[in-house]
């Protein structure tokens, strides 16, 4: 029965085009149902993917708030210090310029008062004595001195916007200096001699204090270190007023012990003292140059040296005509 | 100035400072009178009529030496006399002040010795 059920089954136009209908609908439905399978998984795979790099980036972030956290408490710590630091700048700078006047005031007694022992002017002295009351008052010399550059130090702890420009006679300020300095210059025999162009020098724009201090130390600098019998001269060129920055050139030459090639590179170092002038001069606080060379480059001009060992020094410093208005 | 010598006047509170210093003005030919405060002084200068003043800065008595600098300047009979300030106070903003105040010059007295005085002196009174 079953054989010709079977036969009668396929031969059958009818029964053949259901079975293939049926055959390729099961075969769509298969493919179907495998891709929204697969697009599922694809869907839950990027899914999966997405939140591992949601919890990398809240990783990420939980360690920059902390960082941040940090950085703030450090900078709450800088500001702090940096409070502290300028109240004790402050303190520093009552300090030195309170103790530089109680100091300066019994110096300046003793100061006076060998001067004119020494010249007789308190009586008779033979010249043993006046030799003596002479190594005292270089003495007291030396500590006033101290004193002085002390105080100029504190004072260059300013910023440029502390420096007040105002047009500038240089020639008579360096006849003031020059007044200044005149006594060291006649006890060591050393000539001063200002050299200055026959039309003159314009006026130039300068924080005139802190030029002066400049022209100090310098022309300071020279006298000690030239040997008696010595000359120092300061020469005003008009040389760079017709460069494009129209500048006063000044340069103070000395005979005197020289810097040599080895400590060239320090001459303008903090603190810094060439081992000649320490032997030729013990006390000094190696801040002079240090202090010059900053003013010059606030005031936008540039300081160089040229010199050869006990064959004299000549410092050139350059000051712009004009300065920026801010 | 009747007899001649030209008159110091010197306003100082520091008793050895003044005393050498006056020394050394006398000693020089000076007539030399003395002020040991501010008020003393803006009462004497004008009384003694100096050919010049000599000031410190830092005074006793409540008026300090600005104080009597700007009274000597602004009374008729006494603004014109020259005034160095003579200090051992020796910051910039004092010696600015001090120029615009009227004092022709400001010495450190530690920097200065009393000969640098004179010829200071000199110079400027003659």
């Amino acid at each position: 029965m079953l054989p010709a059920l079977s036969f009668a089954f396929i031969t059958e136009p009818g029964f053949m085009i259901v079975f293939v209908i049926f055959f390729v609908l099961a075969y769509c439905l298969g493919y179907y149902w495998q891709s929204r399978h697969s697009r599922v998984s694809l869907l839950i795979e990027e899914a999966n993917f997405k939140t591992d790099q949601i919890a990398k980036l809240e990783k990420v972030n939980k360690t920059l708030e902390d960082t941040n956290r940090q950085l703030y408490a450090k900078e709450l710590e800088l500001t702090m210090a940096n409070t502290h630091l300028a109240s004790l700048e402050q303190a520093k700078s009552k300090f030195i310029s309170v103790t530089t006047h109680q100091l300066r005031t019994p110096l300046a007694a003793v100061k006076w008062t060998l001067d004119m022992a020494a010249k007789g002017d308190l009586g008779v002295v033979d010249e043993e004595q006046k030799k003596f009351l002479n190594k005292g008052l270089e003495s007291i010399n030396r500590v006033i001195s101290i004193v002085n550059d002390l105080l100029k130090v504190d004072s260059i702890n300013t910023d440029k916007d502390d420096y007040q420009f105002k047009a500038l006679d240089i020639l008579k300020l360096l006849e003031d200096v020059f007044f200044e300095f005149n006594n060291q210059a006649i006890s060591k025999k050393i000539s001063l001699i200002i050299e200055k162009p026959d039309k003159g020098v314009p006026l130039v724009e300068v924080d005139d204090d802190k030029i002066r201090m400049v022209l100090e130390n310098l022309i300071d600098n020279a006298i000690k270190y030239t040997p008696d019998g010595g000359k120092v001269t300061v020469r005003l060129s008009d040389s760079k007023l017709n460069s494009a920055v129209p500048a006063l050139e000044i340069s103070v030459i000395d005979s005197g012990i020289g810097i040599s090639p080895e400590d060239s590179g320090k001459i303008f170092h903090k603190f810094f003292r060439a081992a000649n002038a320490i032997k030729k001069e013990p006390d000094g606080s190696g801040l002079g140059l240090f202090i010059a060379h900053d003013i010059i480059e606030k005031h936008g001009g540039v300081v160089w040296f040229e010199s050869h060992p006990g064959d004299g020094t000549t410092f050139f410093f350059t000051l712009p005509l004009h300065q920026k208005k801010v | 100035m009747a007899d001649g010598k030209k008159k110091i006047y010197i306003v100082e509170d520091d008793e050895f400072l003044r005393s050498l210093n006056a020394k050394k003005l006398e000693g020089e030919g000076y007539e030399v009178v003395v002020a040991v405060d501010g008020p003393s002084a803006i009462t004497g200068i004008p009384e003694a009529a100096p050919d010049l003043v000599f000031l410190d800065l830092l005074l006793p008595g409540g008026k300090d030496g600005f104080d009597v600098l700007t009274s000597i300047k602004a009374d008729e009979k006494t603004k014109n006399i020259p005034v160095i300030v003579f200090s051992n106070l020796g910051q910039t903003e004092d010696i600015e002040k001090a120029r615009k105040l009227g004092a022709i010059d400001f010495l450190v007295k530690a920097n200065f010795t009393l000969d640098d005085v004179v010829l200071k002196i000199k110079d400027i009174l003659k």
